[in-house]
């Protein structure tokens, strides 16, 4: 057990709670066995059985990020809000940056948008990172949009790739090798990205990749008369550690992303034998004109101690990690 | 054929007619986005590096192995000897794919060696191995922080970093893979 880390972690969240704490943020508690998730097809979820001799029993779910219940508390309060939630996701394969239970932090600052999210999140880790963490993890965060990045790492532009048959050409270009049988332009995409782009995005400062393309779909806002979104990605270290959205708030949207996100995952995942969990098709609802404007942000706090204290795995951080269990029997 | 989700290290692949072995993997979902892998794969014959990330669903050609016994003799700077056991029949595998397996293996021992045919793919370490202390700093007197650390090298040669209490001509118990030390071996 790494006692070390363990007195890291307890040191950010203290710092961070009375950093929320004088901007007038409200911490929040929401479930994490729930009878409802968010329809995310990448997503598998982990389903549990819930027994009672009066109501029967059903199938509940461990959640894969807080953001559902956040959002009704937004709806209720008008306030900004945040919460260090466990997340589950299952087919989460064990590594030094993965196990399937993590810590994440999510934010919400109503009245902000994506933009001001980015000053935000510089103010948080600016004022409340250990002592200790390399500069390479501190602010100021570079910014550079993704169709900046897929020009300079895999020299296309994405503005003019849109189509399947245009972006797998690319692919194709830079010799990846791509299925013969059609896949989505989504995937494609992330053939590229991760093969090309994100490996030599530049690590000497934390990257704010924003403008993330419209096909990949999310509850992010559209980017009028352009293929993106407002959302961006924080990398610092070479890896993910934050994600970003502009949130959704036009209720038509919202019903058209879960009505069709939900179809893909019931699809998929009635091949596959999967946990379909159930939706909560009112959610919706809670977008009415009174919904603020806000922005979310979600940060994976194991990854955030991982290279505040210099950690080579995210398992020194996660005590009794699956991994360990697992080798332990 | 094996699905790319399933190649851990060790894996042996067929990569445009080369055999190619893991040694390093990570799985990576891009922005929520769907599982991929990423690969870093060691062709055992040159020495070259290739990095690949692959959708977990993709194909991938896997090659049938075979694990032999092989007892290392010697290197000479540039290639391991080893001499099969059960036939006495010697066998060189360049170093350049193992680089830090020359402080990790024993003379005299033997390990396992994956074999693609004829072709020698991979040795096999375990994954801790005790060692005997070769050389020591001698501890600074009265430096009892906890936690304080020192430098030793093993009989094969290999840095470890332990903690200060340890001494010259003890045994240790070290990760191969991280080269960290675990325990003092008491026997």
């Amino acid at each position: 057990m790494n006692i070390q880390a363990i007195e890291e972690r307890s040191e950010l969240l203290c710092r961070m709670r009375s950093w929320f704490a004088d901007n007038d943020y409200l911490e929040v508690s929401t479930p994490i066995l729930s009878t409802h998730l968010i329809p995310e097809p990448t997503i598998a979820n982990f389903a549990t059985q819930y027994i009672s001799e009066f109501h029967g029993s059903r199938e509940l779910y461990l959640v894969p990020s807080p953001e559902v219940h956040m959002k009704r508390i937004i709806a209720e309060t008008k306030r900004s809000i945040y919460q260090f939630s466990h997340c589950f996701r299952n087919r989460e394969q064990i590594g030094s940056h993965h196990n399937p239970e993590f810590t994440m932090l999510e934010y919400y600052t109503v009245g902000a948008d994506d933009e001001d999210s980015i000053a935000i999140t510089e103010e948080l880790v600016a004022r409340t990172a250990l002592a200790g963490t390399p500069e390479s993890i501190l602010p100021p965060f570079r910014r550079m949009t993704v169709a900046e990045a897929c020009k300079r790492y895999a020299q296309f532009d994405l503005d003019t790739t849109q189509s399947v048959a245009a972006l797998r050409k690319e692919a194709t270009r830079l010799g990846l090798s791509v299925p013969a049988q059609p896949e989505s332009w989504e995937e494609t995409f992330n053939r590229i990205f991760l093969n090309f782009v994100e490996p030599n995005l530049p690590q000497d400062r934390p990257l704010v990749l924003c403008e993330y393309p419209k096909q990949i779909v999310c509850l992010a806002k559209e980017i009028p008369g352009r293929p993106y979104r407002r959302r961006w990605e924080l990398y610092a270290g070479g890896i993910e550690l934050a994600n970003c959205y502009d949130e959704e708030r036009e209720k038509t949207k919202v019903e058209a992303y879960y009505r069709e996100q939900y179809a893909i995952l019931a699809s998929q995942r009635s091949v596959s034998g999967e946990v379909i969990p159930d939706i909560d098709t009112r959610f919706p609802e809670i977008f009415d004109a009174s919904f603020p404007q806000c922005s979310g942000v979600a940060m994976g706090i194991d990854r955030l101690l991982m290279l505040q204290g210099r950690h080579k795995t995210i398992g020194d951080l996660i005590l009794f990690n699956v991994s360990d269990m697992m080798a332990d029997g | 054929m094996i699905k790319a989700g399933q190649i851990d290290k060790g894996t042996a692949l067929l990569i445009k007619g080369q055999p190619f072995i893991c040694v390093e993997r990570e799985f990576v979902n891009p922005g929520k986005g769907s599982a991929f892998v990423r690969l870093k794969l060691k062709s055992p014959a040159t020495g070259q590096t290739l990095r690949e990330t692959m959708k977990s669903q993709d194909n991938a050609e896997d090659i049938t192995v075979e694990d032999r016994d092989c007892q290392y003799l010697y290197n000479d700077g540039e290639n391991f000897h080893f001499m099969m056991t059960e036939t006495y029949e010697q066998i060189e595998i360049p170093m350049t794919s193992f680089e830090d397996y020359q402080f990790i293996m024993k003379e005299g021992e033997t390990y396992r060696v994956t074999f693609w045919e004829h072709l020698p793919l991979d040795i096999q370490v375990p994954a801790k191995v005790i060692f005997e202390v070769a050389e020591a700093e001698e501890a600074v007197k009265g430096d009892t922080v906890t936690g304080a650390t020192k430098n030793v090298t093993t009989e094969t040669g290999l840095v470890v970093r332990v903690p200060i209490f340890i001494k010259q001509g003890e045994r240790i118990l070290v990760n191969t893979e991280t080269k960290e030390y675990l325990e003092r071996v008491n026997k």
